[in-house]
């Protein structure tokens, strides 16, 4: 006979198999601290390359102006604003990196928890089915 | 007003029933108006451009998560650039690529708001949209807002000077590079655009989650005021060109589009409201709770009162035949009945008259 509690556990447990399941145990291999510093490491990266383009079109579309009357201190003085721009860039994005990563470890550890429970609940459902 | 709340509840019962298919035709008119809009402003590579290919596309993006729409709009639109200008590509994929560092890393899932601002600045309500996601969604929608107000701006510059963007040769390609880095970047109606729209979102989110009666309602009017009020000031202010005309129709389309929204997703009877006041060891709670405006939708039952019958033809004999069967029996039966009848009416009567007799005999004689 079809036990209604196993079908509906086995239907919630399918579910989230596949929509969060196979990401959410490939996050749960980690350490909390090592997952968000590994991803704020990658992230740290990805900032560089953005803000390296960003500066790179701003550069380009401004050419005219910057070369004009282009001198060592204003060379020194643009360099000066667009690292300072990159680090307060930079300095938000690890902090906001940081704090999402640590959040996703979170909810991917409670539902895997969750996913779990759910097992050896099916797993008793089993027994006294075939008892 | 209830009409329209049996409309919603009909609506949402139709989704329920057939989800899958409802989610599958949304995903290819937002296909279609996507892939079209880029093909019909965009349209320099041929065989890119063809109808086949905006309606194959549309069907394919149905069937995959709509990031992949996100990626085929910008791989279609790059497309298109190269045709014009390897430079004018460049750039486009960098701004693309800034894009995903920046925000589609992190919400893949949410990528597909970038695709509504171009939409909607295509069908002249770009107004609506600060208002939508303020109304549904949260302050980082700012980002997506900007990342297709961005786009938008820089397809319509390619849409409206692509002869000038077309050079020949290093110098060509070089003039092309810093005018169209410099339209994309510095465009200061784009980035008049950018301002109002995030202040309304921020707006329109800060009003509509406070608790105030009608506070949709309130957030919807005001953000399409500060639309118009901060697009004023800044095209004063940047010296910026912008047709106020559009501005204040766009926002009553976008309030319009609004209350819309409002009765679909935030149908509230504030006459009911009810207010409580209690506490425990810790703090004292004010609460208000609102009731939703909820009618069910009207069931229709349908009584035949005419069911389909079939007709045949009698044979006439037979029957007459099979009841003069029936018949016989049924004389016989009424014949006894009535002998049966006059046979019992017989004895009554002579009980009757025995009893009489019998009564008549023991009176005294007087």
């Amino acid at each position: 006979m079809i036990s209604k509690e196993r079908v509906r556990i086995m239907t919630k447990m399918s579910l989230y198999e596949k929509k969060l399941g196979e990401q959410d145990l490939k996050i749960s291999n980690y350490y909390k601290k090592d997952y968000s510093s590994l991803n704020t490491l990658i992230t740290m990266l990805w900032v560089t390359v953005g803000y390296a383009i960003i500066a790179g079109l701003v550069v380009v579309s401004n050419l005219d102006a910057l070369m004009e009357n282009l001198t060592m201190n204003k060379m020194i003085l643009m360099v000066a604003i667009a690292v300072g721009g990159y680090l307060i860039v930079l300095i938000a994005y690890i902090i906001g990196a940081s704090t999402f990563y640590k959040k996703k470890h979170n909810g991917a550890k409670r539902r895997i928890k969750q996913y779990y429970r759910d097992l050896s609940r099916l797993g008793k459902i089993y027994k006294k089915e075939s008892r | 007003m209830s009409t329209i709340l049996v409309w919603k509840e009909q609506l949402q019962t139709l989704y329920a029933k057939y989800a899958t298919y409802v989610d599958k035709a949304l995903k290819i008119i937002l296909g279609l108006a996507v892939f079209g809009i880029i093909n019909s402003n965009l349209g320099y590579m041929k065989l890119a451009a063809s109808p086949l290919v905006t309606i194959g596309l549309s069907v394919v993006c149905a069937f995959l998560p709509l990031i992949f729409m996100v990626v085929f709009a910008s791989l279609l639109v790059l497309a298109h650039l190269y045709s014009i200008s390897l430079a004018v590509m460049g750039v486009a994929a960098a701004i693309f690529i800034v894009m995903y560092i920046f925000y589609f890393r992190f919400t893949p899932k949410k990528a597909w708001l970038v695709l509504l601002t171009p939409i909607a600045f295509a069908l002249k309500v770009p107004y609506l949209i600060p208002i939508a996601l303020g109304l549904m969604a949260t302050p980082v929608s700012i980002v997506p807002i900007a990342c297709g107000t961005v786009t938008y701006y820089m397809l319509h510059y390619v849409h409206t000077s692509s002869a000038a963007l077309k050079g020949g040769g290093a110098d060509g390609l070089i003039t092309s590079l810093t005018s169209f880095a410099k339209q994309a970047m510095m465009n200061k109606e784009m980035w008049v655009m950018i301002i109002a729209f995030a202040f309304c979102l921020c707006l329109v989110y800060l009003i509509r989650t406070k608790s105030a009666d009608h506070s949709w309602k309130i957030a919807i009017v005001t953000g399409a005021i500060s639309n118009i009020v901060v697009i004023a000031i800044a095209s004063m202010v940047l010296n910026v060109k912008i047709s106020y005309g559009g501005v204040i129709f766009g926002s009553i389309v976008a309030v319009g589009l609004g209350f819309v929204l409002e009765i679909l997703f935030f149908a509230v009877d504030y006459t009911r409201t009810e207010r409580m006041q209690f506490e425990d060891d810790e703090y004292y709670y004010y609460v208000k709770a609102v009731p939703k405006l909820a009618v069910s939708a009207p069931k229709k039952q349908v009584s035949r009162i005419n069911e389909h019958k079939d007709t045949a033809i009698i044979d006439t004999e037979d029957i007459k035949k099979v009841a003069a069967k029936r018949a016989v029996p049924q004389a016989k039966k009424q014949q006894a009945s009535v002998t049966n009848w006059k046979r019992k009416n017989a004895d009554e009567i002579l009980l009757t008259r025995s009893l009489n007799k019998d009564l008549k005999e023991r009176q005294p004689k007087q």
